[in-house]
Order: structure tokens, then C-alpha cells, then sequence
């Protein structure tokens, strides 16, 4: 035991000698020592030399009360020799911070005056990091926990590898100055311009509020992201909207890599109350949050076509061969859609389907009528040759899914949720011309566009009153029947009966389908197999 | 030591004041006789919470593994480095955090005080869960000693709580989301629930008030409390005859109560037990000094190596300010909570106050459940076999929730792997 006793001393006074030798002999005492000796040999005078003999280290620091919250920092401490010029060609930690006419700093009689003294700024206001620390690791803010390491000097470790190297460089720091220099144009801010720009041209507005510039309620609420987020989030958050929330229906924009910057630059300047505005100024901005219209000249001459692309509409929308996987195809759109509904619908989308998710954008009403025209044009037809297997896959399965089951690619966005018809008890419950009209005519205040009314797909009454009773079994002879009796024309003619019979053999007024497709006979609902038969007759 | 007949002159005077000094302050010499043994454990402040002699097995360290000592050692910690920290620290919303910075980077010794307070913390909880342990499965909380294990069961109780009230004091994201979390746990309790936590937090959530309550329960009421407890407890190991032990195999009548007035002298004779009696004293006992003492330096030094060791090794954890708007995912309770957590996470009220409350009240009855006065003083006891094994099995339990808890749980609390 004695034995043990004695390590246990041993440990005990190591730890001791090793505490002790933590405490008094720290990384800036030495830096400080370096200063003193190097300012010594530069002296000029003995005066100068006696000062600095009398000196020894000691913390320095500057308290900054007049930008937001007290900042006190201890920068100096090491970076002692920030504000001497003698020191301009020495390495950090004892170099003097660089003057520039641009932030201001003027040369009078060859000595250098700052624009932004420390003395009044302190360095934090800036540059961030931690201005209490007096360690390397958490005075620059590389601790992971640190919510604003040195910006664009430090990254933090736990940040991810790919996005790391792009979030250096001294133009983060405009994010800084964005906070005193607020006024829009800021020569010194040319990034945090262009990020603002962009949060307009890009359309962010319509989804994001930042108080005093858009009131979007469907995505999160931007107005203080600089303070909440890392700049490593907001890259991940533009470039991967969906890697912290699976279900985040934010498109991505897949913009170039110049303009990612300049809008986490932007973002990282949201700070809710800046230095420059006082509370008031803020809740004036918030009351009155007047309506922003993109500036004209940003997208306003050119085409509905062109226009459509730049306004990044096929972020949600489906157009040709764009896909944003998020709101309705507008291929057919000039055939479901006439000129009033989509100037309503541009105007407050809401006005037309009361729970749409679509943003009410503010472009410039020429745009909204540029729009329109464009869309008024996509007047093709789907082609006539298509049986109602494929025209289901085309136009019903985006929202009402392959199966049919209401789980279609967009139809988590869409409210009201599109139908299920594989539920029998709703499918039992209309009368059969409630779905053609359906078809036909469209819901009104729902996302369903009425096909016939311009005539996406024709609209042929009589053929209704055949189909007595849409059984799988009766709807198989007849979408079989049409093609290989009357060729191309009859079949679109055909179609709607057909697309309704597809929608009936889904239900499964034979048996249930959850029935059928535990018994493993899916097959039997399956169009593609069911139909392939009819094929080579409708070709 | 000759005691001087006349006044003496001034040198004299001066130079026999150390002398003089030392020897008002400690009555004996060291000792070398088992007189001056006796002697100096009965007359020193200090010392005298020691009974004169000791029984050999109380100083076996496969018996306790000076458990209890580790406990009130960390206890000791606690305070010097609380007391401490407490010139340093500012309960309040806006300057807490700040003066953790400043704790970290600036204090002298301010990091090491704050790992050593926290790791110590930490080690005191585990330590005197693991002190239950061991008296449970010796058996030695059996007549006579069952108010003092009870009494051991609410010094458990107000350290969980005294580590509880410190965790939020740093007022970083870990501090708020951990009791913002173990404050809802006890809002699930019924009736009084809802106004309890509100007693807790001052206000609806946690805010300045929680704070200011946390840090007064913290740095005042609960170690007052636990001070007393402890005392307490002390009192009645010399009360109840020692440390359990086994019994001898011809023990001697125990005759507690009844006075042979032939055979008392003094007061000492009104103690129970059959340890402090006169002329009943076993032969297997050794002096305090300096046996006990000895051990006990010994686990001192093992439990201020280890504090000391951890705490150069590892910083206390320091996350970022609170920010009210923005809970991390998963937010977790303090580890020994994040047992009821898991539970809280199955039923509310069955896992956060229902079960706890439960084993509370079964672990404070324990010794008037089982009355058994057989297989005391040993570990794992054959006689205890059926009370061990349920013992055992809620151990484990708890020990496996609270690693769940702690490793097994990600976003949502849903289950992940931990590597």
C-alpha cells in the first residue's frame, strides 16, 4: 500500500508541476517578450528603450460597448503588434494590421491614420472570433462549438471537407462590415450586393421573410440567419437544401459557385438588428415591410421563355425535360389554363388554389404578362398516340403516383392531397360521372387542371354511355377495343374513358387491393402488362 | 514539556512560543504508546470523528473499497473548487457565459478549477451510487442500521439534485437543452407536476430565474442540506457499532437496552451495540492511528490523483451560448438521467416519475422489508442471494437505460450506432 501511496504522491504532484507550468508560462507571454525585444532594437530613442525594458507582460485588452453587445478583446495580447507600423514585414502574431485607403485609412505627413481605430472598434467587431480567449484554439474560434470563428480566416474542424475550402477568403468579412454599412450599393460590400441581388433574381424572397425586404412564409424566417447559422450551413442549406431536413421541399437552384458565395455572404450579414439601425428603425422596417418589386432591368426585357428560366421556375415546375420535382408539369399548361386564371394565379396564387404553396412573387407586372404569354403557347397537344396507360404516366402520374395510390412524385406539396384511387370505398362512393367530369373539367381550388376545357384531351360525351360498367374486365376490352378498331384519332377520342377505366381497374371493384396484391396477382392491375397485348394494334 | 513555577523572562517567553503554540493547538505528542494512540484520536477536533480503535475487516479495502470515503473526499473537492469558482461566476443570463470564456482563457487556474469541479461532480454521483452498491450487496444495512442506509438513499438523492442545479449554471446550449429536458421529466408528475417545475424554473421555461434558483440551490440551500445528511450519517456509523461486519461465530448475546449497571462506566454504556462497550471489546480491532488514517490518506490521494488527472486530460465541456430558438437534436438530460430519459421516452409518467418514484420508495424501505439479520458483512452473501440478485437486476437495468440513453440515441431519440 505504501508503494501504491507513493505513485499516487507522484501523479499528484506531476499533475501539480504540469498545471503550474501551463499557468505561468503562456504562448502570448512569449509572444509579448518577442515584441519587447524586437520594439527595443527598433527603438529610437533611449527614452523609447527604457519604456519597453520597464514593460512586462501583461493581458491587454479593449472593451467595445458602442457595437451590440460589450466586446472585450484580448487580441492585442498576442497581435501586440497590430497598430505598429515598424512591424508591416514581421510574421503574425507580431505584424501590424495592413492599412488601406479603401476602409478608409489615410496617410498624413507618411504616418498612416485608420478609418476604424482599434481603440473604438476592437477586433471581434470585424473579424469575429473569440475576444475573451487567450489561446490560439478558442480566441480564433476553431472550437466547433464557437458560433463565429474568424471569418473567412478560420474553419472549423467538424465542417464538411467539400465545402471547407470555399468558405475562406477575406470577402466573408463583408458580412462584418454589412452591419454598420447597411446602405444598399455599399462600394465596400460588392458580395453582400450581389447576395442581395440574387435573394431577389433567384426568387428566395418568395419563400424566405427577412424583415424589411419579403414576407415568403414557407420557408425558414432569414432575418437573423447570420447570427444563427455558420457560414458552412448556409453553403450546405443552398447547395443541398435537403442534408438537415429530409423533408425541406427548397429546390435545389444549382447555381454557380460565384453566386453561393455571394449569397452566404448576404446571409451571414442577416443579424436581425444591425449596429447601424436602432430598434425603432427595425420595427418601422417590420411594420411597414412595404412591397419589394424586383427592380426592372434585372430579367424584365426578355422573353416569357427566357424569362421563365431566369425566374427559375423549373426549380419546382416541370417544363420539357427541366424537372424540379416539386409543383404541376406546365408542358400542356396553354391547354388547361387560359390567360385570366394564370394572371390570377401569378397575382396571389392562393386566389385560385387556396392552399397552394406557391410564393406570390413580385416580378414586375410586364413579366407576369410576358409569362403568360409564353405559357398561352404551350398549346401541343400530348400526342394522339398515346394509350391510356401512357397518358396516365404522363399527366395523372406526377401527382396521383404509377400506381394510382395518391403518391406521386409531387404530391407531398400538394393540399389537397391528390386522390387515392386504390381506395375502394371512395372509388365506390362517386358515380362514375363525377370523375369524368373530374377529368374533364377540372377541381376548382385544387391543383387538378381541367383537361378537356381547351382540349388537352378531347372531350367525346357520347362515348361515356357506353362504358356501362367499368369492371377491369370491361375496361380491358374496351381501352384493348379502340385502338385496334379505329387507329390514332379514335384512341384520343378514346382516351378519357380509357384513363377512367384504368382508375376504376385501380380501385379493383373485383376485390380489394390490398387483397389482390397480398394474394401476389398485381400483375393483373398492372397496365403495362395488362395492356401489352393492345400495343402492336396501336402503333 | 515541564511545566515553568515562576513567571520566566522574556527571551525564555519568546523562545518557547512555537513550542508553547504547537502545543496548545495539539495536546499530545505523536504518538508512539497505544495511550498517546487513544489519546491523540480523542482529543483532536479533527480526529476524534474516529472511533480509538477499529475493527480489522472495516479497514479491508476488498470490503469497502473506501467507497464512502471517495465520496465525501470528491465532496471535499467540490467545495474548495466551488468556492472557488464562485469569486468568478455571475448568475446571470447575460454575463454566465462570458464568465466562462473568461474562466477558460483568462482565470488563473480558471480551466482546472472548472474540470476539476466538474469531473469531480460527475465522480461523485457515479462513486456514491456505486457506495449504495456495495452496502447493498454486504447486507450492511441491516439492523441497527437501517435509518442510516435511508438516511444514505437522500444524501444520494441531494447529490444527483446538487449536480442537476449545477449543470445548467455554464448557460451554454448543453446546460439549457439538459434542463430544459429533465425539468419537463418532473413536470410529468401528477397533481403537482406542472407547479413543481414551475417552483424550479420561476417562469414557464428556463430563463433568469431558473438560473438565479439553480445557483442559490446550488451554491447554498442543497449543500447546507447535504452537509447535515452527511453529518448525520457519520454520527450514526459510531453510533450503529462501525462498519458492518460479519458476526463472529460465538457472537455475544446481544443485550442492547438492557443496563448491567455492575459493568458501566460512564456514559459510553448507553451506547448501543456491540462494539463500544466496555469489557465487551472483540480482539480483532487496531488503533485509528494510524491505521485508519493511513487508509484513508491513501484514498484521498487515489481520489485527487484521479481528479487531477482527468482534469489535465479533459476539458469541461463548453458548448455554445444559449440560444433559446434553436435546441440541438437530440437534447439530452445529464447522463444520470438519461436512464429516466429512455424511460421518459416510452411513457411519460410511468418513465419519469411513476418507476423513479417507485424505486425510491422500495430503495428508502429496503431495510425494513428485509429483516432478515443474516449475511451482513459480506459480499454477495449466500443468505442474500434472492435480495442480491434483485438488486443486481435493477442495477443493470438502470445501467443499460442510461447507456442507451447516452450512446445509443441520435436525432429524434431514435436508436443509432454509437461507432
Amino acid at each position: 500500500m505504501r508503494l501504491a501511496l507513493a505513485v499516487a504522491s507522484l501523479v499528484v504532484l506531476v499533475v501539480h508541476g504540469v498545471v503550474f507550468r501551463n499557468q505561468f508560462f503562456h504562448e502570448w507571454e512569449r509572444h509579448q517578450t518577442a515584441y519587447i525585444e524586437q520594439a527595443r532594437s527598433l527603438a529610437k530613442s533611449e527614452r523609447e528603450r527604457a519604456d519597453l525594458d520597464a514593460r512586462s507582460p501583461r493581458i491587454e485588452q479593449v472593451i467595445v460597448t458602442s457595437f451590440g453587445d460589450t466586446h472585450v478583446d484580448r487580441c492585442t495580447t498576442c497581435h501586440l503588434a497590430a497598430d505598429d507600423p515598424r512591424f508591416v514585414n514581421h510574421a503574425e502574431p507580431l505584424k501590424t494590421h495592413p492599412y488601406s485607403t479603401a476602409m478608409g485609412d489615410v496617410q498624413r505627413n507618411g504616418q498612416w491614420e485608420r478609418r476604424h481605430k482599434f481603440a473604438d472598434f476592437g477586433c471581434t467587431v470585424c473579424h469575429e472570433g473569440e475576444g475573451r480567449g487567450l489561446d490560439t484554439f478558442y480566441a480564433h474560434g476553431q472550437d466547433e462549438f464557437w458560433p463565429g470563428p474568424l471569418t473567412g480566416f478560420v474553419t472549423q474542424a467538424n465542417w464538411r471537407k467539400d465545402f471547407s475550402p470555399h468558405l475562406k477568403g477575406r470577402e466573408y468579412m463583408e458580412a462584418n462590415c454589412a452591419q454598420c454599412h447597411t446602405e444598399e450599393g455599399f462600394a465596400g460590400t460588392p458580395h453582400v450586393n450581389r447576395g442581395r441581388k440574387l435573394f431577389y433574381a433567384m426568387n428566395c424572397y418568395g419563400c424566405h421573410k427577412i424583415d424589411g425586404m419579403s414576407e415568403g412564409t414557407l420557408g425558414p424566417d432569414l432575418t437573423e440567419a447570420g447570427k444563427k447559422f455558420k457560414v458552412d450551413y448556409l453553403w450546405e442549406s443552398i447547395v443541398e437544401p435537403r442534408a438537415n431536413l429530409d423533408t425541406s421541399y427548397m429546390p435545389n437552384f444549382h447555381i454557380p459557385q460565384e453566386d453561393v458565395e455571394a449569397l452566404v455572404i448576404f446571409l451571414k450579414s442577416r443579424r436581425g438588428v444591425n449596429f447601424a439601425e436602432t430598434s425603432l428603425d427595425r420595427y418601422k422596417a417590420h411594420v411597414a415591410n412595404v412591397a419589394v418589386v424586383i427592380p426592372p432591368g434585372t430579367a424584365g426585357e426578355k422573353a416569357g421563355e427566357q424569362l421563365l428560366g431566369d425566374r427559375a421556375c423549373t426549380a419546382c415546375h416541370k417544363l420539357g425535360d427541366k424537372d424540379g420535382g416539386i409543383a404541376p408539369d406546365l408542358s400542356y399548361e396553354g391547354l388547361v389554363r387560359d390567360e385570366s386564371w394564370l394572371t390570377d394565379h401569378f397575382g396571389n396564387p392562393r386566389a385560385r388554389v387556396p392552399d397552394s404553396i406557391m410564393p406570390a412573387f413580385r416580378f414586375p407586372a410586364d413579366d407576369f404578362q410576358k409569362l403568360t404569354a409564353y405559357l398561352e403557347t404551350l398549346k401541343t397537344p400530348p400526342p394522339s398516340t398515346w394509350d391510356a396507360q401512357t397518358t396516365f404516366t404522363n399527366l395523372c402520374a406526377r401527382c396521383h403516383g404509377e400506381k394510382g395510390d395518391g403518391n406521386g412524385k409531387v404530391a407531398w406539396y400538394i393540399d389537397p392531397s391528390p386522390r387515392d384511387f386504390t381506395k375502394q370505398g371512395f372509388m365506390a362512393s362517386k358515380p362514375r360521372a363525377r370523375f369524368v367530369a373530374s377529368i374533364q373539367d377540372g377541381v376548382g381550388g385544387t391543383s387538378m387542371p381541367p383537361w378537356s376545357r381547351r382540349g388537352a384531351i378531347s372531350r367525346r360525351p357520347t362515348r361515356w354511355r357506353a362504358v356501362r360498367n367499368p369492371s377491369p374486365v370491361a375496361s380491358r376490352s374496351s381501352s384493348c377495343a379502340a385502338p385496334v378498331a379505329t387507329g390514332a384519332r379514335r384512341t384520343a377520342r378514346g382516351r378519357i374513358r380509357s384513363i377512367f377505366s384504368r382508375i376504376r381497374a385501380i380501385s379493383g371493384t373485383t376485390g380489394s387491393w390490398k387483397a389482390c396484391r397480398t394474394s401476389g396477382c398485381s400483375n393483373r392491375l398492372n397496365m403495362a402488362s395488362r395492356e401489352r397485348p393492345c400495343r402492336p394494334g396501336s402503333t | 514539556m515541564t511545566p515553568t513555577k515562576e513567571p520566566s523572562g522574556p527571551l525564555t517567553t519568546l523562545r518557547e512560543l512555537p513550542q508553547n503554540v504547537w502545543n496548545s493547538i495539539f495536546r499530545n505528542p505523536l504518538p508512539s504508546t497505544d495511550l498517546e494512540r487513544s489519546s491523540t484520536s480523542f482529543t483532536n477536533f479533527f480526529l476524534h470523528i474516529h472511533p480509538v480503535k477499529v475493527n480489522k475487516n472495516t479497514l479491508r479495502p476488498a470490503y469497502t473499497m473506501g467507497l464512502g470515503l471517495m465520496a465525501t473526499f470528491l465532496f471535499v473537492i467540490l467545495v474548495v473548487t466551488g468556492v472557488l469558482l464562485m469569486f468568478y461566476y455571475v448568475p446571470s443570463t447575460t454575463q454566465a457565459y462570458d464568465r466562462m470564456l473568461d474562466l477558460r482563457g483568462t482565470v488563473a487556474f480558471g480551466i482546472f478549477l472548472r474540470n476539476m469541479h466538474r469531473w469531480s461532480a460527475h465522480g461523485m454521483v457515479a462513486i456514491v451510487f456505486l457506495h449504495m452498491c456495495r452496502v447493498f450487496f454486504t447486507g450492511a444495512y441491516k439492523r441497527p442500521r437501517e435509518f442510516n442506509w435511508a438516511l444514505g438513499v437522500m444524501l444520494l438523492l441531494v447529490t444527483l439534485f446538487l449536480s442537476f442545479t449545477g449543470y445548467l449554471l455554464p448557460w451554454d446550449q448543453l446546460a439549457f437543452w439538459a434542463i430544459t429536458v429533465g425539468t419537463s421529466i418532473a413536470g410529468y408528475a401528477p397533481l403537482v407536476g406542472q407547479q413543481m417545475k414551475f417552483v424550479l424554473l420561476g417562469d414557464t421555461t428556463v430563463g433568469q430565474e431558473a438560473l438565479l434558483r439553480f445557483y442559490v440551490l446550488h451554491v447554498a440551500v442543497l449543500p447546507a442540506v447535504l452537509v447535515l445528511l452527511m453529518a448525520i450519517h457519520f454520527w450514526r456509523i459510531r453510533k450503529d457499532g462501525g462498519l458492518s461486519r460479519p458476526e463472529k461465530v460465538p457472537a455475544p448475546a446481544p443485550d442492547a437496552g438492557v443496563v448491567k449497571l455492575k459493568k458501566i462506566y460512564g456514559l459510553q454504556g448507553f451506547v448501543r451495540g456491540p462494539f463500544t462497550k466496555i469489557g465487551n471489546t472483540p480482539d480483532d480491532s487496531v488503533y485509528s492511528w494510524p491505521n485508519l488514517l493511513m487508509a484513508e490518506l491513501f484514498v484521498f490521494v487515489l481520489t485527487i490523483s484521479a481528479i487531477l488527472v482527468v482534469s489535465l486530460l479533459f476539458n469541461a465541456p463548453l458548448e455554445q451560448p444559449v440560444n433559446v430558438m434553436h435546441p440541438p437534436n437530440p437534447a439530452k438530460a445529464p447522463w444520470y438521467f438519461l436512464g429516466l430519459q429512455e424511460m421518459v421516452s416510452y411513457s411519460a409518467f410511468w418513465g419519469g416519475i411513476g418507476i423513479p418514484g417507485l424505486m425510491v420508495a422500495v430503495l428508502l424501505l429496503v431495510p425494513y422489508i428485509d429483516r432478515s439479520a443474516h449475511g451482513v458483512g459480506k459480499w454477495f452473501a449466500k443468505e442474500r442471494l434472492l435480495a442480491n440478485t434483485i438488486f443486481l437486476t435493477l442495477v443493470i437495468v438502470n445501467v443499460i437505460f442510461i447507456v442507451i440513453g447516452t450512446f445509443f440515441r441520435g436525432p429524434n431519440w431514435s436508436l443509432v450506432w454509437p461507432f
